[in-house]
């Protein structure tokens, strides 16, 4: 203990925590731009900071890191809420918190779901010594099994996905239609998005200095687009959203809250590819949660556990576990990590998260100040014309091309009332074939070689 | 039991078949899923199937303009006096859909003390079933009604139906030996589907097919060891195992299984042990199955050397501390919550058995970005 004070408090790891609080003031930033996603924002500022990498340490760089994910893990929840999310994690926890937009209680939705992330970045630290010895045992276990976990996830998320309709229909093909139009939708969206992957991972459009961004026109596409456009042509109004004192909520289900978000976090964070709406669908279902409370800050636990847990992976000593986009895009600059260093990166998210959360609620407030002066529909607009341009300039004609389609993709849940999660076929499919050896044929049956 | 439950659970049995796990590691089959998919696969027949086949002698459409509860009270005491006269009768309650997230909601219980059918109109609610304030009906004769039928009512639970979003429930009255009427809740879930007939006979028909089509492959060496059962037989048992873990799961709830359909005609009730959505029992399940998984894919893990040790190093161990001790803290939350209830219950003078089948609402009031 005595050791782990002497770190902290030592002079000479105060830059780290220089660096931390830079990371988290960028991360502030980078979440105001509505829709935009963490990794495709990152691997662009990576790119300006990596000038800088011979007057910056890799530790330093590291609690950049830190800062910029568990910030934006938290404050991204803002925009979110009030604007669009930015990927398939935020767009499954939207339906929720819109409702509470809706009835004023926003600012409380965001406040619950940062006690979330607060609560699954201190399980995270309270685990963190135990994962030393445990994840790499999983690792060794699940590593050749992996390609059929991720089948089971796209065989869950397919079957779980219910009927929706009336069936008030007397005849009972009509409503067995009705009910089935919904599935099919579903279904066709899944595959027609796997496809979308194949072609986009086998054969990128993406201009070559800019292919580690190839998948961002295709996040953007179907996650970010979609919503920006709904938000312009939706005629409603945000209603005058109550700023409240306290939030109700009690430690049972805060324990709660926390234990299913931690459940569907980890998960995320150690499957590749299956991202925490995923994750938080299965832990909802696995732990039958059903209060609406419960949920929002559950949330707030899975999103946050997924984001870091998945870059904390990576520095765990015996694991290097490289999972989400920012342990892919530091891995080439990074060093070899100790014990010493992965509990200074447990301290960092600690610090960060603190930090982070404080800046919530002012953050909150600046976001309802600006939707109550600007209207609605002209953030968004604002929002896609930095959007579309940044795409076009960073990826090319093709990455233009690949956002159209993939826009289109995108607004079949919201035309069809498809399950949006069907989107996630871009990765779970081509990723869960390719590990299995199958990619190959299918990419050479689809010409593509 | 909750759809995630049976997925898992019938993966946990998969896993128990070293040749699955032998198949999965080192020929990239996908051989386990099929234990998940046909774990999950007796309540994709109901709601995805048996529901929109179930033809019901009335149906119950109110009409959101005109509400009055007791002409919904009536349609169901019509239902109830035709299986007084003929055995059996049945009804299929809508919803009252007025606008993309706006419901009329209603309620329905059976009065059994008094032999009446209470229904009252609710509020209107959203898809996520908040109540709108101030929609309530102002009229108490339009709001309420009890309506008297001439039989003793036989349920086993004290249920209230809360009808308001998506679908609608189903009920089937039919007329027991002892002269009462009993309540059978959506007549047409776990009765075909949900029964070890039809596990056999898929299993049978997937046999016959796998026998022709399914090559033994390389089975030497090391792998010999490992196919003690044919190759082609994995497909039907998993299949059977996996289906039959579904109805086993499902009989520790309230609401049971037909079994032995069609050679059994009714739907027994389950072992009430637990209710469908309660977290602990289903996370246990949940739990149980992914400790399983862990422990049979270490166990069978592919080791033709002979030299690749156990990544779980001490069985015991491992079982105490990843079973035992997180299974005694369940216990212990599950008895607590369960005593809470009780004292609660016992104060509103209400019953303490908490029913919660998987119904239409809640498999179809997931928690879903896109409904709206």
């Amino acid at each position: 203990m005595e050791q782990l004070f002497e770190i902290f408090l030592h002079p000479e790891y105060l830059n780290l925590i220089y660096f931390c609080i830079i990371g988290i003031l960028a991360s502030a930033i980078i979440s105001f731009l509505p829709a935009l996603h963490i990794y495709n924002v990152i691997g662009i500022f990576m790119l300006f900071v990596l000038n800088f990498q011979n007057s910056m340490e890799s530790m330093e760089l590291v609690s950049l890191c830190i800062g910029m994910i568990v910030g934006y893990s938290m404050l991204n929840t803002v925009p979110a809420t009030y604007f669009g999310p930015g990927d398939e994690s935020m767009s499954y926890y939207i339906l929720p918190s819109a409702d509470w937009v809706n009835k004023g209680r926003g600012y409380e939705g965001v406040i619950l779901t940062g006690i979330g992330s607060l609560t699954g970045i201190i399980a995270l630290a309270l685990l963190a010594p135990l994962f030393v010895h445990i994840l790499p045992t999983l690792k060794a276990i699940t590593s050749p099994h992996m390609f059929w976990i991720i089948g089971a996830v796209i065989v869950y998320s397919i079957m779980s996905e219910w009927p929706k309709g009336l069936s008030q229909s007397p005849d009972c093909w009509t409503n067995f239609k009705e009910g089935w139009y919904y599935l099919g939708i579903g279904l066709l969206l899944f595959f027609a998005s796997g496809l979308l992957g194949f072609i986009v991972m086998s054969k990128t459009l993406v201009k070559p200095q800019f292919a580690f961004q190839s998948i961002t026109p295709v996040f953007v596409g179907l996650f970010a687009m979609p919503w920006l456009i709904t938000n312009i042509i939706n005629i409603g109004k945000i209603p005058h959203q109550h700023e409240a004192e306290s939030v109700e909520m009690d430690w049972n289900l805060i324990a709660r809250g926390t234990f299913g978000g931690f459940l569907g976090g980890f998960f995320a964070a150690f499957v590749p590819i299956v991202t925490a709406g995923v994750g938080g669908l299965m832990a909802g279902h696995a732990t039958a949660q059903r209060d609406g409370r419960l949920f929002v800050m559950s949330y707030g636990t899975c999103k946050t556990v997924y984001y870091v847990g998945s870059f904390l992976l990576f520095f765990i000593p015996g694991l290097n576990l490289a999972r989400g986009g920012l342990a892919c895009i530091i891995n080439p600059v990074s060093m070899t990590f100790g014990y010493k260093e992965y509990f200074i990166f447990v301290g960092l998210m600690l610090f960060a998260a603190g930090i982070s959360f404080l800046l919530l609620m002012p953050f909150t407030k600046l976001c309802i100040k600006i939707i109550e002066t600007i209207p609605f529909q002209w953030v968004s607009i604002i929002a896609l014309c930095i959007i579309i341009p940044a795409v076009i300039y960073y990826t090319g004609e093709g990455g233009a091309f690949i956002l159209l389609v993939s826009t289109g993709l995108g607004l079949v849940p919201v035309l069809f009332q498809a399950r949006r999660m069907n989107l996630m076929g871009v990765l779970l499919l081509p990723v869960c074939l390719n590990m299995a050896g199958y990619g190959y044929y299918i990419v050479k049956f689809l010409g593509l070689l | 039991m909750k759809g995630f439950t049976h997925f898992i659970s019938g993966m946990a049995v998969a896993s128990f078949f070293e040749q699955a796990v032998h198949m999965a590691s080192q020929e990239s089959s996908f051989i386990l899923c099929l234990g998940g998919l046909f774990g999950i696969l007796p309540d994709t027949l109901d709601f995805k199937l048996a529901k929109y086949f179930y033809k019901s002698d009335f149906e119950i459409k109110p009409d959101p303009n005109k509400l009055d509860a007791r002409e919904i009270a009536n349609g169901i005491a019509q239902a109830v006096n035709k299986a007084i006269k003929t055995g059996k009768g049945s009804v299929q309650l809508h919803t009252m859909q007025l606008a993309s997230n706006r419901w009329r909601s209603y309620q329905l219980r059976f009065d059994t003390k008094r032999s009446e059918i209470c229904v009252d109109i609710g509020p209107e609610v959203d898809t996520g079933q908040i109540p709108f304030d101030g929609t309530e009906l102002t009229d108490p004769e339009k709001a309420h009604a009890r309506v008297k039928v001439n039989c003793e009512f036989y349920q086993q639970f004290d249920k209230v139906s809360n009808i308001a979003i998506m679908t609608g429930p189903c009920f089937e009255f039919e007329k027991r030996k002892d002269g009462k009427m009993e309540i059978v809740f959506l007549p047409w879930h776990r009765q075909w589907s949900h029964s070890f007939t039809l596990g056999m006979l898929v299993a049978f028909i997937v046999g016959i097919i796998t026998y022709f089509t399914v090559p033994e492959g390389a089975n030497t060496g090391y792998a010999a060891g490992y196919y003690w059962l044919p190759r082609w037989s994995l497909y039907p048992l998993i299949i059977l195992f996996g289906s039959m873990v579904h109805i086993i799961e499902d009989s520790t709830g309230f609401m049971g299984n037909n079994l032995f359909y069609p050679f059994t005609k009714k739907r027994t009730n389950g072992l009430g042990f637990m209710s469908a959505s309660e977290g602990i029992p289903n996370f246990l399940f949940v739990w149980t199955a992914v400790i399983c998984i862990i422990f049979n894919l270490d166990r069978l893990r592919w080791n033709p050397t002979g030299t690749i040790e156990a990544s779980i190093a001490n069985p015991l161990s491992f079982w105490f501390w990843f079973y035992i001790v997180p299974v005694a803290i369940m216990i212990f939350f599950f008895i607590k919550g369960k005593r809470e209830k009780e004292i609660k219950a016992k104060e509103n003078g209400t019953s303490e058995k908490t029913v919660d089948f998987d119904g239409p609402q809640a498999v179809e009031s997931e928690t879903d970005a896109s409904i709206i």
